[in-house]
């Protein structure tokens, strides 16, 4: 639209776009002109486009020459061009967290807003609302209000969004606007009413009871515009959500009279909300399947679509019901939309019988290479589920992969296919050799460092264990000549592992380590220094706890500690042991449909839940010196879901005493609790030294209090205790409109569920990547065995969870997955104890009547040996 | 110009434009003062006080004004100062009610006369002793003296006593800008 004025500039210029050399410095000195009078429309708004260009590209405009730019631009309000006037609005939306002084156009807009042009009155609206902050906005308020209910559809829809925006910043004054936002609820045109519900739900959304009454009122007077329905549709499932309420009620059966809506856009929004509701019964699901089923064989591509994407999502929620569908979704296989054709076979793929995988693979081959690298992820996806479903068609899928992995596209595309191959190895033993041979031949050829590194560690980690080690080494060593720094580090650890493993490598792993202590890069050279001192010692303990196993402290505490200890230095050495361990992104197995698409980049750098526990007990005078925090607990809950008080606990387990945290919500609106704390009564010898109130509890803002225990110190082994725990409180009833409370109060209480401590509380989960060096490495000096009969498990899946939970530490080797049709297993359960004792576990269980348990426990300190013991028994 | 606009010029069809800064200290009466000045039907019903600025045009007999109305509230003030090059005139009112800020007046039209933008150029400036209607307004020679008037060497001015409300004073004071403005072009 605007290019047309300037043929000159687009002639000019390279290529198509007019804008591709504009010089931020030459734009603002053409906004000089801005100043000339008079006002040359025209080319006013051709440098107006440069600079949004330029602010949209990223550009960076420092406050002076943005300042500068703006005012200059105010001068153009002269100007009565439609345009022009436009363009200074965008201008001003764009500019306003860039440059100072915006509001000095303020009177400016409200005159517009308010004035006989109604082109004006919408945009102005929307730039008004940029540049005014929460002081400034009872000055406008006035004209918001009566813009909501203007009889424009323009300008209510302008105020309303607008007003949206502004409950971010300005909820209590927005708040005051409801009355208007009904009245444009009961609008004649769609839009309002849709931009009228949105206010009004996101001024009520914390409060559900407000909530449930807004859709009763709606639902009952009916709406117009189906933006609206479909809107009130997601309110009323989140809402069944969060009450879990059954799907007798009304809220289900709003949703369920949408099916049958004059709109496709509403049939569709209710279809959708019903499938992907937890727990519904055939019956319940049948409409909605049957409504999607019908928009498969719709003439408009985006029902169609729809409906197919719609039905792979939840396929593997509701196979029955999606089978029913078969039919329709073989018809859209040959779909001429390529991304309906392929969520169709994917769909298919996951519902599918095994029969059927090998001619919907061959029908994917066809035109894989036709579709996007979004739906290739989506073809992988579908094929990691499958590989789940059908462990014997590993050899059909891996070798489709290969032929994947060899063709072109993105990192994230290739991401997911290399992050199948590996759950199809570690699922599938027998399938591990090949699938390793496939990601070697990828590493040779691959420019996402993420995943050469990725790769070369599953290579270290499972390569020396395969029956011909040697084929591997080639492959990793190639690296070592031939990548970025970050892979060659990556390529000398894997190299150490086999070192470490295969006597008969070993002498030429020295040989090829000595090579790399020559190279450029610092990291790869110490590495490979580390690791060849390491490897000539020649000794199973060191290559356990420094090649196989590692450290397993949390890196951001480590980094803390350090710190500390250098702004201290003493004589003593460092003490490993004074740094929190890391906690659990470790591996663990998930049961999702699709790993593929959860298994994200690891954050490097982002602190781990516990870090930021670590910090904020720190932060309390009374929890000092106690040492690093040594474990979390998840929270539990103490009290019922929907109590007038919500209280749930974390447990804090340091060397020698334990924090409670008790997070405590007030869901009364006419209470403000205040010197909150939580006694505790311990059944056992545990000493309860300090409590720290929460000041204040407000209504619906979480508050926490805490609980400083110490553990018995002559009873090692009394590791469990239970709590009965009450919650006391000075009461002061409030106005529930204002907040406002009375002057005085009342002590109250409030009896909590009973708290347990378990042994669980004082393992932290370590995981052990190879079990057998590190059991070696623990040796058997402190060894006990023992066995035990659980006589009312019936399978060993059922033991193994068991177990896993009881103790709470980390399975390894992938053993928590017993294999099927097996009637023995054993487990591998790695961990540390509470003041820094590793501690391994082995269980082999066996399948009788019920279930026997030979449980073998490992520790550096005999103590924790018997703990564990006890506890089981 | 378009061909159009020069020819409407040439031919006497077109007024010669002019821009004028209406500046002051809040409250003293600008935006009615302008508002009065607008053709009736363009006149709003009721003045809030302004925030920033905001152009309004007006007509003369023999001039088109395009009129910056200033926001003379503290905080504003310094913004002032962005559209001085703009202004060829510039209209200063004073409330004659308000004896206590009279100084404060005072001293913002001193930082005015003192800016580079100003200080060295040949505009007229018009004073409305605004409010006169006032029962204990003081008389525009009495704010003449407050703010020291005779002291502008170098620019023409002229002072006149106004009621923004009803509407008196203001004409004598715009045919007054009006020459001055027309015998500076030619
Ligand atoms: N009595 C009286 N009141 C006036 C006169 N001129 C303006 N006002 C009032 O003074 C107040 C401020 O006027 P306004 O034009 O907003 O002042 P501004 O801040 O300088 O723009 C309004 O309530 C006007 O009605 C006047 O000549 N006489
Ligand atoms: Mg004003």
């Amino acid at each position: 639209m605007i290019k047309k004025f300037d043929k000159k500039d687009e002639e000019s210029g390279s290529g198509s776009n007019p804008f591709q050399h504009l010089e931020k410095s030459a734009v603002l000195q053409e906004a000089r002109i801005f100043n000339e009078t008079p006002i040359n429309p025209r080319r006013c708004l051709h440098i107006l486009t440069k600079i949004i260009y330029l602010l949209n590209q990223g550009e960076h405009f420092g406050t002076t020459e943005a300042t500068e730019a703006f005012f200059a631009m105010t001068r153009l309000f002269q100007s009565n061009d439609q345009t022009l006037r436009r363009m200074c609005y965008l201008t001003i939306k764009e500019m306003a967290n860039i440059s100072e002084d915006v509001i000095i156009v303020t009177s400016s807009l409200t005159k517009d807003m308010t004035g006989k042009e109604d082109v004006y009155r919408g945009p102005a609206i929307r730039a008004l609302c940029r540049i005014t902050d929460t002081t400034m906005l009872q000055a406008i308020e006035r004209y918001m209000k009566q813009a909501i209910v203007d009889k424009v559809p323009s300008v209510s829809s302008s105020a309303l969004v607008s007003s949206l925006h502004m409950v971010k910043m300005s909820f209590d004054v927005v708040k005051r606007w409801v009355n208007e936002a009904q009245e444009a609820a009961s609008s004649d045109n769609i839009m309002v009413q849709y931009h009228a519900l949105g206010l009004l739900y996101h001024l009520r959304k914390n409060d559900r009871l407000a909530v449930t009454k807004m859709l009763n009122k709606f639902t009952k007077s009916g709406l117009k515009s189906p933006f609206a329905y479909c809107m009130m549709i997601r309110i009323a499932s989140k809402l069944l959500e969060e009450t879990e309420g059954g799907h007798d009620s009304p809220l289900f059966d709003f949703i369920e009279s949408c099916l049958r809506n004059k709109h496709e856009m509403v049939v569709y929004e209710a279809a959708s909300a019903i499938v992907h509701m937890p727990n519904c019964t055939a019956r319940e699901l049948a409409p909605a399947v049957s409504v999607l089923q019908l928009f498969c064989s719709s003439p408009k591509a985006a029902l169609r679509y729809a409906a197919v994407r719609t039905l792979n999502k939840v396929a593997m929620k509701h196979p029955s019901a999606v089978t029913a569908c078969n039919l329709d979704l073989e018809n859209l296989i040959t779909d001429s939309n390529r991304s309906i054709a392929t969520l169709a076979i994917t769909t298919l793929l996951k519902t599918g019988s095994e029969s059927s995988v090998d001619r919907l693979m061959k029908q994917i081959s066809s035109f894989v290479s036709e579709i996007s690298d979004e739906f290739k992820v989506v073809v992988v996806q579908a094929i990691s589920a499958l590989c789940q479903k059908y462990p014997r068609k590993h050899s059909v899928m891996m070798n489709f992969l290969s032929n994947m992995l060899r063709d072109d596209g993105g990192f994230e595309y290739k991401r997911a296919i290399v992050d199948c191959i590996i759950s199809i190895i570690e699922e599938n033993p027998e399938s591990k050799e090949t699938g390793l041979a496939h990601l070697c031949e990828f590493i040779e050829d691959c420019e996402h460092t993420v995943l050469a590194t990725k790769i070369l560690h599953l290579l270290g980690k499972e390569g020396p264990r395969t029956p011909t080690p040697s084929k591997y080494i080639r492959f990793i060593f190639n690296r070592v000549v031939l990548e970025s720094e970050a892979v060659r580090a990556a390529a000398v650890s894997a190299l150490a592992k086999f070192g470490a493993q295969n006597d008969d490598l070993l002498p030429s792993v020295l040989v090829l380590m000595q090579r790399c202590m020559m190279d450029s890069d610092d990291e790869v050279r110490d590495r490979a220094t580390f690791y060849m001192n390491v490897l000539q010692q020649k000794q199973k303990a060191l290559n356990a706890a420094y090649i196989f196993n590692g450290l397993s402290v949390s890196v951001l505490g480590l980094e803390k500690s350090l710190h500390q200890y250098t702004l201290e230095p003493s004589e003593k050495p460092f003490d490993m042991k004074t740094v929190p361990l890391a906690t659990a992104p470790i591996t663990e197995h998930k049961t999702e449909i699709a790993p593929v698409a959860t298994s994200k980049l690891p954050e490097k750098l982002a602190p781990s839940r516990q870090d930021i526990y670590q910090e904020q007990l720190s932060a309390i005078p009374e929890f000092q010196g106690l040492g690093p925090l040594f474990k979390s607990s998840e929270p539990v809950q103490l009290t019922e879901a929907e109590t007038e008080y919500v209280v749930r606990c974390i447990k804090h387990t340091f060397a020698n005493h334990m924090i409670f945290q008790f997070d405590c919500t007030n869901t009364l609106n006419d209470q403000l609790l205040q010197k909150v704390l939580v006694q505790m009564e311990p059944s056992e010898s545990y000493e309860v030294l300090h409590y720290v109130p929460a000041a204040n509890l407000p209504y619906s803002q979480p508050g926490s209090c805490y609980s400083l225990v110490r553990l018995p110190e002559d009873d090692p082994t009394a590791v469990s205790c239970t709590f009965s725990c009450t919650m006391k409180y000075l009461v002061r009833d409030c106005d529930p409109n204002t907040g406002e409370p009375d002057d005085d109060g009342y002590d109250d209480e409030y009896v909590l569920e009973d708290l347990e401590v378990t042994v669980a509380d004082h393992i932290q989960k370590v995981l052990k990547p190879n079990f057998a060096a590190a059991w070696d490495e623990v040796g058997d000096e402190c060894e006990k065995e023992e066995t035990f009969a659980l006589a009312t498990v019936r399978t060993l899946d059922e033991a193994v969870n068991n177990i896993v939970s009881f103790l709470g530490m980390q399975p390894c080797e992938r053993s928590d997955k017993v294999p099927e049709n097996k009637n023995s297993h054993v487990l591998f359960l790695a961990g540390v104890f509470r003041g820094g004792h590793d501690v391994l576990v082995r269980a082999r269980l066996a399948l009788a009547d019920g279930v026997t348990i030979q449980v073998t426990v490992r520790s550096t300190d005999d103590n924790v040996v018997d703990v564990i013991l006890a506890s089981v028994g | 110009m378009g061909l159009f606009d020069k020819l409407a010029g040439w031919l006497g069809l077109k007024k010669k434009e002019v821009n004028v800064l209406c500046l002051g200290l809040d409250n003293s009466g600008k935006t009615t003062i302008i508002n009065q000045l607008k053709p009736s039907n363009a006149q709003a019903q009721d003045i809030v006080p302004t925030i920033g600025f905001s152009i309004e045009k007006f007509k003369t007999s023999s001039l088109s004004f395009t009129v910056f109305d200033m926001s003379g509230q503290g905080r504003y003030r310094n913004l002032w100062e962005h559209y001085y090059k703009e202004g060829q005139a510039i209209i200063f009112v004073i409330d004659s009610g308000d004896k206590l800020r009279m100084v404060v007046a005072k001293e913002e039209l001193d930082t005015l006369l003192n800016h580079p933008d100003i200080k060295h150029r040949r505009i007229p400036l018009l004073f409305f002793a605004n409010k006169m209607d006032l029962r204990d307004a003081l008389s525009a020679v009495k704010v003449s003296q407050l703010l020291c008037l005779e002291n502008i060497k170098d620019k023409p001015w002229h002072i006149c006593a106004s009621d923004a409300v009803k509407g008196e004073g203001l004409l004598e004071g715009v045919d007054w800008l009006q020459d001055q403005i027309r015998a500076m072009k030619t």
